[in-house]
This record gives C-alpha cells, structure tokens and sequence, in this order.
C-alpha cells in the first residue's frame, strides 16, 4: 500500500513536462445515418497558428448535464488533406449539446474540448 | 489496458468519491440530492487554484477540500433541521443555487497569451496541470485510486469506531440518539462537511481530469446518480456505493448497443432494487452475515 502511495506520489510530483497549448476548429456535417456525423477537426498551435500534423487525435464526446456517464466512445481520427486537418466519424447518442473532446498526442500533448449542438434536421 | 478503459476506470474512481460522499449522509438518516454543488466547488476550486494561481495539484486539492467542508456545512446549518423529503427538497434548491452561481461566475487571468479561469455558461477551460506534468492516464488512475484507497480506509476505521457507531445510531433512530444524550444536530453537521470535503476531493480529481469544466456539468442528473450508488450498493458498507459505481458504469458501458435509451435502462434497475432491497445489494443484515462467517472461520 505504501509502495503503491509512494509510486502514485512520484508520478505526480516527478514526471516532466509535455504538454502544449493547441487550438482546434471543428466542423461536424450530418451524413445519410441518423446521429453519424463527419467531422473535420483543424488543429494548429494556439501562440503562433501553426497546423499541428502527424498527431494522434481520438475523438471522444460528453453531455455536458451528464459528464462521466452519458459518453460517446472515443474514435481515431485520420489525417486529411490540408495540413493540420484531421477527419473522424462520430456516433452520437441522442440530439442536444455535446463537448467533443479531442486528445492529441504524438509530437505534441494537449486535450482540447470543444462544444457543439447537433440539431435534428427538418 | 487501453486508454478508452482506463478513462472508464477513472470516471469509476471520480464517481465513487461523489458516491461515498451522498452515502455518508445515507447512512446518517439523511437523503442529500445535492452533494454534485460540492463536487461542482471543488472542481472550480482546484481548477482556479492550478490553472489561475499556478499552486500544484495537491495543495489545491487540499484547499478544495477545505472549501467543499465550509461550503456544506454551511448549506447543512439551516436544511439540516429539516427531515425527509423536505431536507431532500431544500438540498436540492442548495445544489441549484450552485449551479447557477458557478453560471455567474467571470474571471480569467491572461496565462501564456490565453484568458484562463470561469467564463459562466461558457464554462472554464485549460484546469492543464495534470498534461503540464506529464501525467498520463495510467498515472493519473493510480493517483486517484490511491486517494481512494485511504478514504475507504478512514471510513472502515471510523465505521469500526464509537464514532461510526454513533452515526448509524443517529441514521437509525435520530430521536432515540438525542434521549440518549447524542448531539444529534452536530453529528450530522460534522458528517456534512465531511461529505461535502469528499464530494470536493471528487471534482477537483475530475476537472484536472477532464481540463473543462461548465455549470451543468453539476445538475440535478449527477446528483441523483450519487445518490442511486448508495441505494445500488448498498448501505451497510463503504464498499456498497462503489459497487454501485462498478455495476452503473458497467451497465452503462455493457449497454452501448441501446445507444440513449440504456439511461432507461439505469433507471428501471434503480427502481427494481429499491422494490426489492430497499438498502442496496450490500445492505446491513448481508454486511453483519458476511462479517459473522468471517469470525465464526477465525474463531475455528
């Protein structure tokens, strides 16, 4: 148990910084499928604008009223054409105000959360 | 273990504070729907703390914690006079006087060319510490597992204590209690800043986890999930509310394939239960049988 405290301790005091300030645009488009949705994630840094490539981003969403619980699960995006830009196809549950959530790693380590509605279409 | 997993057991972690928080109060003879306003204090407190004031984690966990007590205590001075629904009632209203103040809340500080802090209904982004230090989640998940193990190892050893004994007492039969000379006012006074620390300990965990935060993160829907635990798990031990985390969460993941309505689905087996064991899986006569068992086998 000490052992374990000890190692818990070590992780949250010792371990190095990583992480970098990223900003994202994100643009999410109905597809044919009810609640599927195409979405294009632009990442850049947030000081000085540059897109972000050849990062690892997975695409997670929360609701926000029911945070831990009511969650999509998280999907890997792929890279796209433009540089800095990035695609993935998300499921939703239901219709509302979701906050996608955007965990980057690879050359650069951030957690982005962007909230968006998604509407039903008339 | 993958990362999505991981992030599940955290989420099982984070909740189980709230739930050990809402069953305190449980087991005091008191329904509290609003223990996710102290979750909602900690989680801006610890976020202003490490984000706004640059203070690591730890200390600003601690002062979290210091602010969640207050903070329920204060909210327990005039709702715990009142009883039952009532008290559920007035807890309720606390929790959304809350929300909506975390609503009103403005004020950012410029950090690295950012504006950083609460932006009221657009919530509070970049709580970075935890990506700051390098922290990933396997790190993170011993982190809160490991403050988890040493709040169920308090509550076992006050369970076990005159203390604990007193608390049932006042839960069971408060009027009884105070005729035999309990302060029975104090003792839920005490137990709701004790909740209220552990509710805050909670949130403080989950906006370093989540680096956002917003109001309705802290509504009615959390509370009543805190509450639900309890009742799943059971009340006649610590080990209840975080079996109703293990079972809710696991449900919740098992029943993806239903998409929305698997909410329905949490909600029919709350009610079922409390039909059936009106005090949760792991309620006192199955604790006091299991604990017999295990004495009558030491005995041996």
């Amino acid at each position: 148990m000490i052992r374990f405290l000890a190692a818990a301790a070590l992780v949250a005091l010792v371990a190095p910084a990583a992480a970098q300030r990223l900003a994202a645009d994100v643009d999410c488009k109905p597809t044919n499928h009810d609640l599927v949705y195409d979405c294009r994630i632009a990442l850049r840094e947030a000081k000085s604008g540059t897109p972000v490539s050849g990062a690892d981003v997975s695409v997670g969403a929360d609701m926000p009223s029911m945070p831990m619980a009511h969650n999509v699960k998280p999907v890997k995006a792929k890279p796209g054409a433009a540089p800095g830009e990035y695609e993935a196809r998300i499921e939703l549950e239901m219709f509302g105000e979701w906050a996608l959530r955007l965990d980057v790693r690879g050359p650069v380590r951030d957690v982005i959360v962007k909230k968006l509605g998604f509407r039903e279409a008339r | 273990m993958d990362e999505y997993a991981l992030g599940v057991l955290i989420n099982m972690g984070l909740f189980s504070f709230l739930a050990l928080s809402a069953y305190l109060l449980l087991i005091a003879g008191e329904m509290s729907f609003g223990q996710q306003a102290f979750f909602g204090v900690g989680a801006y407190a610890a976020g202003i703390g490490t984000a706004m004031w640059g203070l690591p984690l730890p200390v600003a966990a601690l002062g979290a914690m210091v602010l969640g007590a207050t903070a329920a205590w204060l909210v327990g001075l005039p709702t715990l006079r009142l009883r039952g629904l009532y008290f559920a009632m007035a807890t309720l209203a606390a929790a959304e006087m809350f929300r909506i103040a975390f609503e009103l809340v403005r004020w950012q500080r410029d950090v690295d060319g950012e504006p950083v802090g609460p932006d009221g209904t657009q919530g509070f982004r970049g709580i970075r510490w935890v990506l700051e230090q390098g922290i990933e989640q396997a790190g993170y998940a011993a982190i809160v597992f490991a403050l988890l193990a040493i709040v169920l190892a308090a509550l076992f050893v006050a369970e076990r204590s005159r203390l604990g004994a007193t608390i049932r007492m006042v839960g069971e039969d408060a009027e009884l209690a105070a005729v035999l000379g309990v302060n029975v006012q104090r003792v839920k006074l005490g137990v709701a800043a004790v909740a209220g620390a552990l509710a805050a300990l909670g949130g403080a965990l989950y906006a370093h986890h989540n680096t956002y935060i917003e109001p309705r993160n802290f509504d009615i829907m959390l509370g009543v999930h805190s509450l639900a635990y309890g009742l799943i798990g059971g009340l006649g031990t610590a080990l209840g509310p975080l079996a109703g985390v293990a079972i809710d969460i696991g449900l919740l993941e098992s029943t993806r394939a239903f998409q929305g309505y698997r909410m329905i689905v949490f909600g029919g087996l709350v009610a079922a239960l409390l039909i059936v064991r009106p005090r949760g899986l792991l309620d006192e006569t199955v604790v006091n049988r299991i604990a017999g068992r295990l004495r009558h086998r030491r005995a041996r």
